[in-house]
């Protein structure tokens, strides 16, 4: 099947990426008008087994079927997280297919395990090995299979596929960060309404090489669900609550306080908004998109925030929070049926969100310019969630150069997270071109 | 995503069946039994009526000529049926009438309604067609004299009619198919001095392992299907005399909950569910009529049904580990009077009352108790040719309970039907409307972590116009309907994630609009010891998603799951004790999906086979389903089975008993 570009769902502007870059292409190339490339999750309806890869390129959605079409099969049920390993190495937990699977930039299969049953999210450390967090009680692990009462983190070291290690977290682990060689791993709790067990407050630090847990940071907010972004040394990790007592929350944590051993409640700052969907943006802040629910008054708040998390740290939540996102990013979210998932592109500024509409229709990806400038709206697949931007070929074609990180902009590892302590020989992204770090 | 409401799953079909209006039309069964009085009275009402309900009819040897053990499977012949089917004999399985909704489609035993206050349909699979007389389906109201309100309650009405036994019999029967499958039977009948019953106990147990194939561009999958097994046990007692009527059901049953083939790289894990149930009701009527113009009927009814369902399992990594209970309690009472002051008029009013108990050990759950009482007036009016139908129904629901988010407000509403009918050589026109509403139910409203106590009632509202033919007497006829109807749906009850959270809540939400065509035509031949009967139905309709006027995706597009066009042909042909009947189903391509054009069920042909003879008591049947093994699903990644093989015998008593029986008389 030929690969038919997907008609725009609505007539609203053309790309403006795409106009500029073709515009320039000719003459000169640009680097803040890098060719936009994404990579989209639609974790399609549960047990349907009709996860899909979006792939957008350029301003138009190249296939909204890209994994099918690259290896002739299907990626799986409920694709859930998708990151870049390394430079050649892309992860993707498909949740209900227990599988992690793992392609090349350009999209072949180059292996898949299934000894991570009910995997959700991933983190890497840029090199060797991929963290899973999972809800399963179960691990398959080159010394063979270990069990635990709880959820747990699994180590896949990516030259063999194999999980190496493994240790138990609390009930239900969902997002996962990599930090100076530890795993903050957030614990949801999230099966408590039907299992005989509380929510979890507990967000883990887990020494990486080793797979053993630091210490345990009580939050005081329970059920800690959903993605988690990283800027630097924080995290912006999402509470729900429970929908009936317990409001709903965001944490903003500390990994450097957590580190350095200072007490529990030295280590965050919750706020009273949801981050149900969150990204950091290109200026190390903090989008999130969300609502309080409560099923006594089936009533609820949406929030959309901006959230500057060392601001947040030093007035103890006071200030720091906005609810300003660029141009009409904030109305354009509004105005959706289902905001399902927001990120901005790493390498470009490009802000992006999806609206999962009617669930049985296909979703719409937003995209914005950096300034907020609505590029373009593109008809994708089912329940759009989980984005990966991929480099500018055209820029990476001219070659990784050494760098210093000192010129002032933000740095961001591969995993498209900031980072303010840069190491030695690794590869990182600044002003939409990779660089090695001296 | 979590998902909180538990699934279900189904199972498989034959079948075929008859589709007559016209009740006591003129088939003569091949073996007729001169002394099968069957009850008199029935006939007798059944003689009365001409034909105004839009109805369909499946019945005596026709129904038991079918190749099939649930209702489901004699259902889904009728004109305008759609039939769910998540696959499997233990799947679950329920019948959608003209794109109504499960839950618009009330089923009747006896006239006395099949409830499920938790989630408010009927599971077919749990209903056996051995201990049935009839099998017919009303679209809006049945039109009898002296129904009861609830009744009149439901978008649709499919009704059971119970066998009444006409001799002492005894009869077993085993049976083995496919798939490690096998049942025994047995029943007893008696019919003395006026009063008949029957006990007819019935145990299957199938392991249900079919095998399936996904065969595409992308993939090429096969497999056996897993964890899909059931085991019952069916015990059902019935007394009868005259007017009155009782009957008793339980059933356990024991069943695995396989899920959607998903791509899995093994077996190793599995997302296994498992189900236990326990249904037990006993059910009373009594009718009685005073004079000629007066008719007073009551019902009575006590429902218990438990339900385990455990996911407690370790090859179970995906999904909460649940071993959770489930308790309804269930109390139905009513009463109906109908009076015709002169030939050409009939009045009816009936009051019913039924009071719910639900209980279950989910976190934040308490029990919760509904009251329904519903009130109906109806006039019927037939002068020469013209005839009139008219209703008015009252509900009132209301609920308690010690929930924290408290109790749904009390929900009352006045809803009315009418209908109106003509004839002329032995053509009937008829033309009705129907406005009804389903409330929410228990789990709709209540349900830990998904209910939601604001919801709205979901109501239909139906047009009709119908013809209907019938010519011959004895032992050839023919008949024929057709109707053409347009529904309304507003205000769906639905299951959707909340925006701006990861939860999911019930919700008013969905209008659709429905334009269709049923049609069906039967014909009945019998000359020295053959019979031959033909009956096809087909259902044409445009089913439209009428929700959000914003969204040309989905505005005006077909609703998911809802073929364009479907029917069904039965033909049997007996001669002296062998019967075949031979039944083709077809259900055109169904979208499940507005997100990509290729997102949909293949369209499908369902060819069944059952051969039957019979020799002094004993009785071999021999059954075909799915005859050309098409592979072919009603929800995706839930593969039914393909062609299976049934075979069947039973040995019955009851010429030796009935000869006893002379000598001493």
């Amino acid at each position: 099947m030929p690969n038919m570009p997907i008609a725009m769902k609505y007539t609203k502007m053309k790309p403006m990426a795409a106009a500029a870059c073709l515009a320039l292409a000719a003459s000169l190339p640009c680097a803040s008008e890098a060719r936009e490339r994404i990579i989209l999750l639609n974790e399609g309806n549960w047990q349907a087994d009709n996860g899909r890869i979006s792939y957008f390129d350029d301003g138009r959605v190249v296939s909204n079927e890209w994994f099918r079409e690259t290896n002739g099969y299907k990626l799986g049920d409920t694709p859930n997280d998708i990151i870049q390993v390394n430079e050649s190495l892309i992860a993707i937990a498909v949740n209900w297919s227990n599988i992690v699977q793992f392609i090349t930039p350009d999209g072949k299969a180059v292996a898949a395990t299934e000894d991570v049953p009910n995997n959700r999210k991933l983190a890497s450390d840029g090199g060797d090995y991929v963290y899973v967090s999972s809800y399963g009680h179960e691990v398959g692990t080159v010394d063979g299979m270990a069990y635990f009462t709880k959820g747990y983190v699994a180590k896949i070291d990516v030259r063999t596929f194999k999980v190496v290690d493994a240790v138990e977290v609390g009930y239900e682990p969902e997002g996962i960060a990599f930090y100076k060689g530890r795993l903050f791993v957030a614990n949801t709790g999230g099966y408590a309404f039907n299992e005989n067990h509380d929510y979890e407050t507990t967000v883990s630090v887990i020494d990486a090489k080793t797979m053993s847990i630091e210490r345990n940071i009580d939050t005081g907010q329970i059920n800690l669900y959903g993605k988690m972004s990283q800027s630097g040394r924080y995290l912006c990790i999402n509470s729900p609550g429970d929908y009936y007592d317990t409001p709903a929350a965001t944490i903003i944590l500390d990994c450097d306080a957590a580190l350095e051993g200072r007490p529990d409640r030295e280590c965050y700052v919750p706020l009273p908004y949801a981050s149900t969907y969150n990204c950091t943006a290109s200026d190390g802040t903090f989008y999130a998109i969300g609502s309080r629910y409560s099923y006594y008054t089936g009533e609820y708040t949406f929030n959309y925030v901006c959230i500057d998390p060392a601001k947040v740290f030093e007035s103890s939540g006071g200030e720091g929070v906005s609810e300003k996102m660029p141009g009409s990013v904030i109305d354009d979210i509004k105005g959706m049926a289902m905001p399902y998932g927001i990120y901005v592109n790493p390498y470009s500024g490009y802000i992006y969100a999806t609206d999962a509409g009617e669930f049985v229709a296909a979703g719409a990806l937003y995209q914005w310019t950096p300034d907020g400038e609505l590029a373009g709206v593109h008809k994708v697949y089912i329940n759009p969630a989980h984005f990966l931007a991929l480099p500018d070929e055209k820029n990476e074609s001219a070659e990784i150069i050494e760098a210093d990180a000192t010129s002032g902009n933000i740095i961001f590892n591969l995993q498209g997270i900031p980072v303010s302590n840069p190491v030695p020989g690794q590869i990182y992204i600044s002003n939409g071109k990779k660089f090695i770090h001296k | 995503m979590k998902r909180l409401v538990f699934r279900h799953k189904r199972c498989f079909p034959a079948a075929m069946c008859a589709i007559c209006a016209s009740i006591c039309s003129a088939e003569v069964p091949a073996e007729v039994r001169p002394d099968s009085a069957i009850t008199l009275k029935e006939l007798n009402v059944s003689a009365s009526r001409k034909p105004l309900a839009t109805v369909q009819e499946l019945k005596g040897t026709d129904l038991q000529s079918l190749s099939s053990t649930s209702i489901a499977d004699a259902l889904k012949y009728f004109a305008g049926v759609q039939i769910k089917d998540y696959g499997g004999l233990g799947g679950l399985k329920t019948v959608n009438v003209r794109s109504l909704g499960a839950q618009h489609v009330g089923v009747y035993i006896d006239g006395i309604r099949i409830t499920n206050a938790q989630n408010g349909t009927v599971d077919l699979g749990k209903y056996s067609l051995s201990t049935l007389e009839s099998v017919s389906l009303y679209n809006a109201n049945k039109l009898d004299i002296c129904q009861s309100a609830s009744e009149f309650a439901s978008g649709a009405t499919v009704y059971m009619r119970t066998r009444r036994p006409d001799r002492d019999s005894i009869s077993l029967l085993g049976g083995w198919s496919s798939f490690h499958t096998w049942r025994a039977r047995a029943t007893a009948e008696f019919a003395r001095k006026g009063w008949c019953g029957f006990i007819d106990a019935e145990y299957l147990n199938s392991r249900g392992d079919y095998p399936f194939r996904y065969k595409s561009q992308y993939e090429d999958t096969v497999g056996r299907r897993r964890n899909s097994d059931i085991e019952f046990t069916r015990v059902e007692g019935t007394l009868f005399k005259g007017g009155f009527s009782s009957h008793m059901y339980a059933y356990f049953s024991e069943r695995g909950c396989p899920g959607g083939i998903v791509r899995r790289l093994s077996d190793k894990y599995n997302n296994v569910g498992r189900e236990w149930d326990t249904d037990i009701f006993v059910q009373a009527s009594y009718e009685h009529s005073f004079g000629r113009q007066h008719r007073i009927k009551a019902n009575a009814k006590y429902t218990y049904e438990y339900l385990r369902y455990n996911t407690d399992y370790p090859e179970n990594q995906n999904t909460a580990r649940v071993d959770n209970h489930y308790w309804q309690n269930d109390a139905y009472a009513s009463i109906s009077y109908s009076f015709s002051p002169w030939h050409f008029l009939s009045l009816n009013c009936g009051y019913d009352a039924r009071i719910s108990w639900l209980d279950a050990d989910l976190k934040k759950f308490c029990p919760v108790r509904r009251l329904d009482q519903k009130a109906v007036l109806a006039a019927q009016f037939d002068w020469r040719s013209l005839r009139l139908a008219a209703s008015i129904l009252y509900q009132h629901y209301k609920d308690h309970t010690e929930l924290k988010t408290g109790a749904a407000d009390p929900l009352s509403r006045f809803t009315p039907a009418i209908t109106l009918g003509y004839s002329f050589l032995g053509i009937s026109l008829r033309g009705w409307y129907k406005c009804i509403f389903r409330a929410p139910t228990l789990n709709d409203l209540y349900y830990t972590q998904a209910g939601n106590r604001n919801l709205k009632p979901e109501y239909t509202r139906q047009w009709n116009v119908g013809v209907e033919y019938q010519y011959g007497r004895g032992p050839w006829s023919v008949s024929a309907q057709a109707d053409a109807y347009l529904n309304y749906i507003d205000n769906r009850i639905v299951c959707l994630p909340l925006k701006g959270t990861y939860t999911w809540s019930m919700m008013n939400y969905g209008k659709t609009f429905c334009r269709g065509l049923n049609a069906t035509l039967s014909g009945v031949a019998a000359t020295r010891g053959w019979r031959f009967s033909l009956t096809a139905s087909l259902t044409w309709q445009k089913d439209l998603n009428r929700t959000n006027p914003d969204d040309p995706d989905t505005y005006d597009k077909p609703i998911c799951y809802s073929p364009t066009l479907s029917y069904g042909i039965t033909g049997i042909i007996a001669w002296r004790m062998i019967s075949l009947t031979v039944s083709d189903l077809h259900v055109s391509k169904r979208m499940w999906s507005y997100a990509d054009p290729r997102d949909i069920l293949e369209p499908y042909n369902n060819v069944d086979l059952k051969l039957t003879a019979r020799y002094l008591g004993i009785t071999a049947s021999l059954e075909v389903n799915d005859l050309l093994d098409v592979q072919y699903e009603h929800i995706p990644r839930y593969p039914m089975p393909g062609r299976s093989f049934r075979l069947t015998l039973s040995y019955s008593f009851d010429a030796i008993i009935k000869s006893v029986k002379t000598r001493k008389i």
